[in-house]
């Protein structure tokens, strides 16, 4: 079931990425239209991930699957962009630096999930991590369809890389499990502003935008 | 000389007479009216296991000389208990308002203190003017991932108490209901009726954060509700209402994304349109001032549907076609 609708995300974001110039499946989707996906998409992970820091914070144990349980921020190097941004700055980003911040947050996210999902001890917490792992794959290939099809280059960085350098790992066992709850909580806010994020871009980006661009390629 | 005294229910209270001495010949009045001296402990005043209905102005006199020496304000009352508090978005991205009370009265005057922290910054709770209990903030930051936390305290004269809610950005946005919400019957349409309302005026950016909405109606005679859920525009359909029944349509809002319900909008009623009898007008007719006049003319039936003195409109032609197709029908049935 679950499985079938990840497919059909990712064949739809593949069908986004530009091949060569001819850009055939964006024609015809429109970039309006996989704004649209990329929104379900995150909608669809925002429900998953519910379910998947439950499981994830019961693991770790007390205090960490605590509904109260609020931690200061500790002063490590922060390993992901947050979402968390001025108002009037987030309302005045390019619809290019929006989709970029969107990228590069969801790449590294990606990232730190597949490092845990190598470490976590449980079966059915492997399982949980490597179908999210795969949907949040999806996102980064679905934004990366859309910035193609509107023109933008896609950030680049060490998306690949497992562990990013500058980032020493926890000293101890706490910190380590502290590390992962804020990186659950990144992640959560992320989807949350993805959301909206989409939602500006959608009134934004019309499909005929699509179609002017190509022309002025001369495709 | 006097001050005021504020004791809990059912203390054993204890008036003195000023800076007289214990043995000084005295007497006290609670509201004008003369106390007992069984009431009188020397000098002093005691009134055991006090209620509410003891507080008052005690005054006490000099013996001989009726010299006003002391006052004393006696105010009964009880220590706060808990306070309730409730934190809420109705105006996201903006900000959010807390807004509080105590859930009995202490009958005695009360202070609120109330403190936000966000991660390790204080924050400033503006109080409001009207209403008292409620002060509201502007958020800084959006997509915060550390939680606020807000903390009430209530002090009176006997005591204090205090309350904490914390929470995430996200948790405690709940728009206002919507609102002008409207309901019209649709013309030549039994089964019709047209909802329209508007977004609600506190919700500051609709564009950039839409609402969902939720519908919900039943006629007045059942009591099962029927929904509709709509992810766009502030206007709906309804197609199945049951003719000639009077309806009651409520209209709530959310966030598409975050957050919960509103509470549902005023509710408004409406009746779908029934077929009338048709007025005869001529041409003299339509100067005259609109009133109700009563109809002195009944079409015959079958020109009804298709009368082309009617209101011209596609349900008109509807139902004229669709006649016709029974018609047709039917001949078929018997030829």
């Amino acid at each position: 079931g679950d499985s079938w609708g990840i497919f059909t995300f990712l064949c739809a974001a593949l069908c986004n990425l530009p091949a060569l110039p001819a850009l055939n499946c964006s024609e015809e989707l429109g970039a309006g239209q996989s704004i649209q996906q990329t929104y379900d998409l995150t909608r669809y992970l925002e429900h998953q991930l519910r379910t998947l820091a439950g499981t994830y914070l019961n693991y770790l144990g007390p205090p960490f699957n605590e509904p109260d349980f609020n931690p200061p921020r500790l002063a490590r190097a922060e390993r992901v962009p947050s979402a968390t941004v001025d108002l009037d700055l987030w309302r005045g980003l390019t619809d290019n630096a929006r989709l970029a911040a969107n990228y590069r947050a969801y790449s590294r996210l990606l990232c730190y999930l597949r490092v845990l999902d190598g470490q976590v001890g449980t079966a059915e917490l492997r399982h949980r991590l490597a179908h999210f792992c795969a949907s949040l794959q999806g996102l980064v290939l679905s934004i990366g369809g859309v910035m193609s099809s509107l023109g933008y280059p896609l950030p680049t960085g060490p998306a690949g890389t497992p562990a990013p350098p500058g980032v020493p790992a926890a000293p101890n066992d706490f910190l380590k499990k502290m590390d992962d709850f804020w990186l659950l909580k990144e992640l959560q806010t992320w989807l949350w502003r993805s959301a909206k994020d989409f939602n500006r871009l959608k009134k934004k980006v019309p499909p005929a935008v699509v179609t002017l661009r190509l022309e002025a390629r001369g495709f | 000389d006097s001050h005021t005294q504020y004791e809990r229910v059912g203390a054993d209270v204890t008036m003195k007479c000023g800076s007289m001495d214990w043995d000084a010949a005295v007497t006290w009045t609670a509201n004008g009216t003369d106390i007992d001296e069984s009431h009188l402990n020397g000098s002093y005043l005691v009134l055991k296991n006090v209620d509410l209905s003891q507080s008052g102005q005690y005054s006490c006199y000099e013996g001989s000389s009726w010299h006003l020496k002391y006052q004393t304000f006696l105010r009964v009352g009880t220590p706060p208990k808990e306070p309730v508090l409730m934190c809420r978005s109705n105006n996201y991205p903006k900000g959010f308002y807390c807004s509080w009370h105590l859930p009995t009265p202490t009958y005695i005057p009360n202070s609120f203190n109330i403190s936000v922290i966000h991660g390790t910054k204080d924050m400033v709770c503006e109080k409001d003017a009207i209403p008292k209990n409620r002060c509201h903030i502007r958020y800084l930051q959006l997509f915060s991932t550390v939680k606020y936390k807000v903390t009430l305290t209530v002090t009176n004269a006997l005591g204090k108490n205090f309350t904490t809610l914390t929470f995430d950005e996200f948790a405690i946005v709940k728009p206002d209901p919507p609102e002008s919400v409207v309901a019209r019957p649709v013309p030549n349409n039994p089964r019709r009726l047209e909802v329209s309302w508007q977004n609600p005026s506190s919700w500051p950016d609709p564009e950039s954060f839409p609402l969902k909405f939720f519908l919900r109606y039943r006629p007045l005679i059942l009591d099962q509700w029927q929904h509709v859920e709509l992810s766009d525009g502030t206007s709906h359909t309804i197609t199945d209402a049951y003719a000639g029944k009077e309806y009651i349509i409520q209209v709530a809002a959310k966030d598409n994304d975050i957050g919960t319900w509103s509470d549902w909008s005023v509710a408004v009623h409406a009746t779908p349109w029934t077929e009338e009898p048709k007025h005869l007008t001529t041409e003299a007719q339509i100067t005259e001032t609109t009133s109700a006049s009563t109809s002195s003319f009944m079409a015959p039936p079958t020109t009804k549907i298709c009368d082309k003195g009617a209101v011209v409109g596609s349900g008109a032609m509807t139902v004229c076609w669709t006649a016709g197709l029974v018609v047709a029908a039917y001949s078929v049935l018997f030829i």
